[in-house]
């Protein structure tokens, strides 16, 4: 370190305490200290306090605040209009669901009361055509029946009269005995009705 | 600034210059640098509020996003400290703290003034606060506005007593409220001229010395961090305490 710089730093050391004191509070012998108490300055600073003031008032009070309170108001005012409509649209679709499930329900329960009264009517249906085949079957067989037996009457009929003749025949040609038609008849019936009676047994 | 041996003083920034020389009624109303930094404050703050909500967008952009956070701030310092009453009042409290904030914040440019550090200056701003809180509350409440100084629920023997020091209390408001703030920007601004002279004249000193004239250097840099925190929380101070006191006045105790 040289002794010049030495002298230096020394100076700043034995400087530093009244820079920030002596020389702080009174800078120089002809100005009274700080700046701020010299009230030759104030009347101008008094002046355009009030004239500057006033006019930035005037700029926020009729400019600047309506202006954003506007924005804020109008937000506030879109947003909960928004939350009430999303409340609104939910509500609704809320009550529209509802309803599709009740609507649903009632369609389900319809449609079984449907299917049961269909599956009933065509049970019944069904049923009533069942017993009306079964009833014309019954009646067709009962006449073919009808019509069998009294083919078979008719048939047994013949078969008598035809028995008779041949009776008769082989009668006179056999033992030349003349008998009578009805006589014949009447016992080729009863010997009919014996092996009639035998074939039941 | 030279930095020769007749170093500046550091309460040298707080003088006023004239720029425009003026005077009215045999005053002498100059237009000087404090003028001009309060015509800034105003101006930029104006502009800057004015053209962030030019298109009032549903959705803020970051511009709008500040202007409506500022405004939003004191909205809500007003609506807790005062209630709905204070409405009325909005728009000076607003103008109150616009105009300091953007005060304090210009005053710490470089070369710049702070009219904020003219006890004059915050004086007659308390002052007017003070005058027309305690006219509110004369006007609001008449007589019964005395009732403030009468400590509810006090011994009787203490009322004389008691009257006296909330008296004092009251008519000491616009000195605490106007020095606080001046006495916070002379002591940080001073204080930042100081360090800042402490480097340069270290740096001068040559040689290893001027590694030296780093330790302050990086003190400034720390003191200027802290001195925007101080003038953002000072406007904020000025304007909450004038938000109390016109609670006081609208709803007295």
């Amino acid at each position: 370190m040289t002794e010049n710089t030495r002298n230096r730093l020394t100076a700043i050391a034995v400087a530093l305490p009244a820079f920030m004191s002596a020389k702080a509070f009174a800078a120089g012998a002809s100005e009274p200290g700080l700046p701020q108490l010299d009230i030759a300055t104030w009347p101008s600073q008094l002046f355009w306090l009030v004239v500057l003031f006033g006019a930035g008032y005037l700029v926020m009070a009729k400019i600047v605040t309506p202006r954003i309170g506007a924005v804020l108001e109008e937000r506030r005012q879109t947003v909960d209009g928004d939350l009430e409509k999303a409340r609104a649209a939910s509500a609704d679709a809320a009550k529209i669901r509802a309803d599709y499930e009740s609507d649903l329900e009632k369609a389900r329960i319809e449609a079984a009361e449907f299917a049961k009264q269909a599956a009933m009517e065509a049970t019944k249906k069904a049923e009533a055509a069942d017993a009306k085949i079964a009833k014309k079957l019954a009646d067709k067989v009962g006449a073919a029946e009808a019509k069998l037996a009294e083919a078979k009457t008719s048939a047994m009929a013949n078969l008598n009269d035809v028995a008779a003749e041949a009776a008769m025949a082989a009668v006179a040609s056999l033992a030349g005995i003349k008998t009578s038609s009805a006589q014949a008849s009447k016992t080729a019936s009863s010997i009919a009705t014996k092996l009639a009676k035998q074939e039941t047994n | 600034m030279s930095n020769s041996e007749g170093m500046h003083s550091p309460v040298e920034q707080f003088e006023i210059k004239s720029l425009v020389e003026l005077s009215l009624g045999g005053y002498d109303v100059s237009f000087t640098n404090s003028s001009l930094f309060m015509l800034l404050a105003i101006g930029v703050s104006a502009i800057f509020l004015i053209s962030a909500m030019r298109r009032a967008d549903m959705v803020p952009g970051r511009m709008q996003g500040m202007a409506e956070m500022m405004y939003e701030f004191v909205a809500e310092m007003v609506r807790s400290n005062v209630g709905s009453e204070g409405r009325p009042y909005f728009p000076f409290i607003f103008t109150l703290f616009v105009f300091l904030l953007f005060g304090n914040m210009l005053g710490l440019i470089p070369y710049s003034y702070t009219f904020t550090s003219q006890i004059i200056v915050t004086f007659a701003m308390a002052a007017f606060v003070f005058v027309g809180v305690t006219i509110i509350a004369l006007f609001k409440h008449g007589l019964h506005f005395f009732s403030f100084f009468v400590p509810a629920g006090a011994p009787k023997v203490l009322i004389p007593f008691l009257i006296v020091i909330e008296v004092i209390s009251y008519f000491v408001r616009p000195v605490s409220l106007s020095v606080r703030l001046f006495a916070n920007m002379l002591a940080g601004h001073t204080m930042l001229k100081v360090f800042a002279g402490l480097a340069v004249m270290i740096s001068g000193a040559g040689g290893l010395a001027m590694a030296g004239s780093l330790l302050p250097f990086v003190a400034l840099i720390g003191l200027t961090g802290l001195e925007v925190l101080v003038a953002a929380l000072q406007a904020y101070v000025f304007t909450i305490l004038t938000c109390m006191y016109l609670n006081d006045a609208l709803h007295l105790h």
